[in-house]
């Protein structure tokens, strides 16, 4: 069954047409690999699925769902964005993984023990929870954003370039740790430059270049 | 009793108060400040602008028209809200009318509670009252709005991200904006809760100081600078507000999407 589903998908920057006509299907706890050069519009994409920029065309429903129908921060929620560059806001770890719980659209109780837990498979000592989340090193600060997306529940992630700033085996640590939620029923959407990863991670890919407005009609 | 009324100022008594101006010109000549020039210019405007001010002023007084008072009222409003805009380093389109009718809903409104309600001067609208009072309440709340405009604009233009990343995370537009709504109107509120701190002890504001000048009883002087400075607290409050929530009702739409792009930077900002 579709979980996610993302159809005739047109977007643009001024003056560039990037993609035309893209589909995009996610399973129920499956995963789906997007590859293509830069620039090709992957960041793009997933802000447009995540609704927080507009595509020029396209329909994008959960469990058959339309967007339109749904309050978009209701929507963001249950499809929610993990930037390549991780943003906290001043202040802890702690604080920065307990504030989406203070949103109206995440109906649930911030659980610090649990947090710990994961922190930890993720190869992050719990004590990182009373660090200043600004203080950390970028790879760190990756894996800590990953959490917290994950943490407020959503049907699918929209990861984009998950481990550009780990090392090997923080890399490892973290597709484990992705492999084990997606068992548990998680879905997402990852772009990433490495090939392999996308095998990895996903069981169908596509590229972005086969969408580009180019070799359109080809 | 004191005599009452403000002492004769003739010809001769401005050319004496030229001495002064030209005394500080003798210092720049001496000092090389290369400053004499500019401060002939300014004098000068000084001069013309007040002198202008004062028969427009007489004329207004002395024809008591609703009218024409509505136009010097929305003339001053509408300079001040390009000025509050203009000091801002960004804008957007739209940002003068906005930060206009602010001051128009703002300004008004704390004026003629003012005269209305508080001093009951009749009619409310009477000009002698409403003009110095709006003149004074836009002249400071100006400060507070383009301050509180700037800061707005600045945080959501370089911290994008962080109110992306709240977004992302199904912060409503609300959510994610509140943070720095509430840093905006605080920091336009610094300048006046300032000048509410020392006032009487590091300055003596001006229109006190024109009252007792004048003559009047320094404990009647003071009632009025208090009724001022809270007119011009609240208008200053008011306008902070006003204006960051039209400035997040334009930079956010429906969608609870952060529409930065049409953020300007101004020239030279």
């Amino acid at each position: 069954m579709t979980l996610l589903s993302v159809r005739g998908v047109s977007l643009s920057v001024p003056g560039r047409r990037l993609l035309r006509d893209l589909e995009l299907n996610v399973p129920h706890a499956g995963w789906v690999g997007v590859a293509g050069p830069s620039g090709s519009g992957k960041t793009r994409l997933l802000r447009a699925i995540a609704g927080l920029c507009d595509a020029d065309a396209g329909e994008f429903r959960l469990r058959g769902t339309d967007r339109q129908e749904m309050a978009y921060p209701e929507w963001r929620r249950r499809v929610s964005y993990v930037g390549q560059r991780a943003v906290f806001l001043k202040g802890t770890v702690r604080f920065n993984l307990e504030r989406p719980f203070s949103y109206a659209s995440v109906g649930a109780r911030f659980d610090v023990a649990a947090a710990a837990r994961e922190l930890e498979q993720l190869r992050l000592p719990r004590t990182v929870l009373e660090q200043d989340a600004r203080s950390l090193s970028v790879g760190e600060q990756q894996r800590v954003a990953l959490l917290r997306t994950v943490s407020i529940a959503p049907d699918v992630v929209l990861l984009d370039e998950p481990t550009s700033a780990l090392d090997e085996e923080s890399v490892s640590a973290v597709e484990t740790w992705l492999r084990a939620r997606a068992e548990a029923g998680l879905s997402g959407v990852i772009v990433s430059h490495d090939a392999t990863q996308l095998t990895r991670l996903t069981t169908t890919q596509l590229n972005l270049t086969d969408f580009s407005p180019g070799v359109l009609g080809a | 009793m004191p005599e009452r009324g403000a002492l004769p100022i003739g010809v001769a008594q401005l050319g004496m108060a030229a001495l002064l101006v030209l005394c500080a010109g003798a210092v720049s000549v001496g000092m090389r400040l290369r400053l004499e020039r500019t401060l002939a210019i300014a004098s000068a405007r000084t001069v013309l602008q007040l002198s202008l001010v004062g028969y427009v002023l007489a004329w207004v007084f002395r024809v008591e028209s609703p009218w024409i008072l509505a136009g010097v009222l929305l003339i001053m409003t509408a300079v001040a809200g390009h000025a509050a805009v203009a000091r801002s380093t960004r804008r957007f389109a739209g940002a003068g009318v906005g930060a206009f009718l602010t001051l128009v809903l703002t300004g008004l409104v704390t004026t003629f509670t003012v005269t209305g309600v508080i001093l009951g001067v009749r009619p409310w609208y009477h000009a002698q009252y409403v003009v110095p009072l709006l003149g004074m309440v836009l002249g400071n709340s100006l400060t507070g709005v383009s301050l509180s405009l700037d800061t707005l604009l600045a945080d959501l233009d370089e911290q994008r991200d962080r109110v992306e990343m709240e977004l992302a995370l199904g912060a409503t537009r609300w959510e994610a904006a509140r943070g720095p709504l509430r840093e905006a109107v605080r920091r336009g509120m610094i300048p006046i809760l300032n000048s509410m701190t020392v006032v009487g002890i590091v300055s003596l504001p001006g229109m006190m100081t024109g009252q007792i000048l004048e003559g009047a009883d320094p404990l009647t002087a003071v009632r009025y600078q208090i009724v001022v400075m809270f007119m011009i607290a609240a208008a200053t409050a008011l306008g902070c507000m006003g204006l960051t929530l039209f400035v997040y009702s334009r930079l956010f739409n429906e969608r609870h999407q952060l529409r930065t792009e049409r953020i300007e930077r101004a020239k030279g900002g």
